[in-house]
């Protein structure tokens, strides 16, 4: 397991102005550039707006690399992201969606009882197989699980099977019900997947999840404590919400699978998932996150955090207010 | 509690990202653009309706579809738009019109990081659209909430008719031997969309399959696949 030096409280804060500054230095230098270059624009003020706009506008054109996972982190050289750490790459994404064929076996599901599933991606373009895929947090192929009660959660990565190339894992099902699975993988020559699944254990109704409001209650995990202010206080939905998490102790704090956390934020009727890392973090107690909830509903929020060794799944229920005047 | 230190980094990295753009009168913070992605997307989910000649406002281009930034944002959240009707994942559709979670994210960081155009000469072309799907095919099964099949049955397709706007309805097939079928899950179904839900893969329903998940006093035809090879062959 590799060990990262612990930072200082204000490290975070040092390090994250620091890139910002460096960020806004480049750009300036450029918009700088771009204005010199140009002998009608002598003075302050000749530029108008629209035109300062295309020029901001141009920086992301101009041979910008950018995470594809974190779509705002973007630098004007190659390097890896500070959130998640995935290898930026030059250009920007095209948002062509890949295809996910899904087979559940046995057919017939039973309470208790597990599940293989096999995943077959196929390309947009020829319906082609598709066998290369870009490692992503550490896995070519990430695999999230969840009951319709909220129950049950997980984090999984199916392996290849080497006879299909078909990504493939074995599933516990603890109960009858509805099971939303929400696939995550990046094609070489593609852009980052989001795909969602169900499939149903026979015995089970189709209610949406009776899920609670109690986030302000500090969880316990397996060897860590998890703390979350959320601002707004009262989150509202379709508006950025900044989640504070502070984990006790954080001595042998690790990054678990190429982040220094993970979260996932889904619905009580299963519809919304919203999977982030880390906004702010570098190994010390505190994490930031941004998220925005889709709808006004409670939402269950998965963090995942690793110290000594031992992953640490904890969640949160929160609800989402509708925006009102 | 160190809460406090990450509020002022923050505020740190929210002055020096405003040192940036502030000239520019759009806090542009993403590197999602029209040019490049959106369009991409907006093209391949919404510009069947919204187009010059289409059943709606245009939104092919950066200058009509800018000022709907927000408004499009919120559309998508609530899965109003586009006018699908169904949650995606539960059954394959050939004729999906939704958005997936990456489109979906996508045009979130677009939106919130300021709308940016990028370079015009990225646009791709206005693809060609083609005619909507089919209204279901008579004969189908109509078939009511709970509802027992007396035949088999190789479904191609739904339709669902007369149903409540704006509910969510998981709507299955219990098979004789005991599986559970996702079929359509409605969700912020308007009758009014008059679309089917066409298989991705043909279903067989044995003689004796219980269809649950109907809301009262609606209907769901099942439309029978025509003779022929399946789709995809």
């Amino acid at each position: 397991m590799r060990r990262v030096k612990r930072a200082t409280g204000n490290e975070p804060l040092r390090r994250a102005a620091s890139r910002a500054l460096v960020a806004g230095a480049a750009a300036l230098a450029l918009l700088g550039a771009c204005a010199g270059g140009d002998d009608s624009r002598a003075g302050p003020g000749a530029m108008t707006d629209a035109e300062r706009a295309a020029q901001v506008a141009a920086l992301f054109d101009a041979g910008v690399y950018f995470c594809p996972m974190d779509l705002d982190v973007r630098s004007n050289e190659p390097g890896f992201c500070p959130r998640c750490r995935m290898a930026l790459v030059m250009g920007l994404p095209e948002p062509f969606d890949y295809a996910m064929d899904v087979t559940v076996t046995p057919e017939r599901l039973e309470p208790g009882g597990t599940a293989r599933l096999d995943f077959a991606v196929r390309d947009p373009w020829e319906d082609r197989p598709v066998t290369d895929f870009e490692i992503m947090h550490e896995r070519p192929f990430h695999l999230f699980v969840m009951s319709q009660d909220l129950e049950h959660f997980a984090h999984v990565h199916p392996t290849r099977d080497s006879d299909t190339d078909n990504f493939r894992i074995d599933l516990d099902l603890p109960g009858a019900g509805l099971y939303q699975v929400l696939a995550d993988f990046y094609p070489v020559g593609g852009t980052p997947q989001l795909i969602a699944h169900s499939f149903i254990v026979p015995g089970g109704g189709l209610e949406p999840a009776v899920v609670g409001v109690d986030y302000t209650a500090p969880r316990q995990g397996e060897n860590l404590r998890v703390e979350l202010v959320t601002e707004p206080a009262e989150p509202i939905a379709g508006q950025e919400t900044e989640l504070y998490f502070t984990v006790s102790p954080a001595e042998g704090l690790e990054p678990y699978i190429g982040a220094w956390g993970h979260m996932l934020a889904v619905s009580d009727d299963l519809i919304d998932t919203v999977h982030g890392h880390p906004f702010i973090a570098d190994g010390g107690p505190e994490m930031l996150f941004h998220l925005t909830f889709p709808r006004p509903r409670n939402y269950r929020v998965w963090v995942q955090f690793q110290r000594d060794g031992v992953v640490n799944t904890v969640h949160f229920d929160i609800p989402a207010k509708a925006l009102t005047f | 509690m160190k809460t406090a230190s990450i509020r002022a980094g923050l505020a740190a990295v929210l002055l020096a990202g405003a040192a940036v753009t502030v000239e520019a009168h759009d806090a542009l913070t993403t590197s999602v653009n029209w040019s490049q992605t959106v369009s991409r997307i907006v093209y391949e989910r919404c510009a069947s309706c919204h187009r010059d000649g289409g059943t709606a406002f245009s939104l092919t281009t950066y200058a009509e579809a800018r000022p709907w930034a927000v408004a499009i944002r919120d559309e998508i959240f609530a899965r109003t738009m586009p006018p699908w009707g169904a949650v995606k994942g539960f059954g394959e559709f050939r004729n999906d019109r939704a958005m997936s979670p990456s489109q979906m994210n996508l045009m979130v960081s677009w939106i919130e990081g300021g709308a940016p155009e990028g370079d015009p000469e990225n646009v791709p072309e206005l693809p060609e659209f083609p005619p909507e799907s089919p209204p279901a095919p008579e004969p189908a099964s109509v078939v009511r909430n709970g509802a027992t099949l007396e035949n088999a049955i190789r479904v191609d397709g739904l339709f669902p008719r007369d149903i409540p706007d704006g509910g969510s309805y998981p709507i299955v097939a219990e098979l004789p031997d005991g599986r559970v079928e996702p079929l359509v899950w409605l969700y912020e179904y308007r009758n009014d969309y008059g679309h089917a839900f066409l298989l991705e893969t043909p279903l067989e329903l044995p003689a004796g399959t219980v269809i649950r998940g109907i809301p009262a006093g609606s209907s769901l035809a099942l439309m029978p696949r025509p003779a022929g090879p399946d789709p995809g062959d």
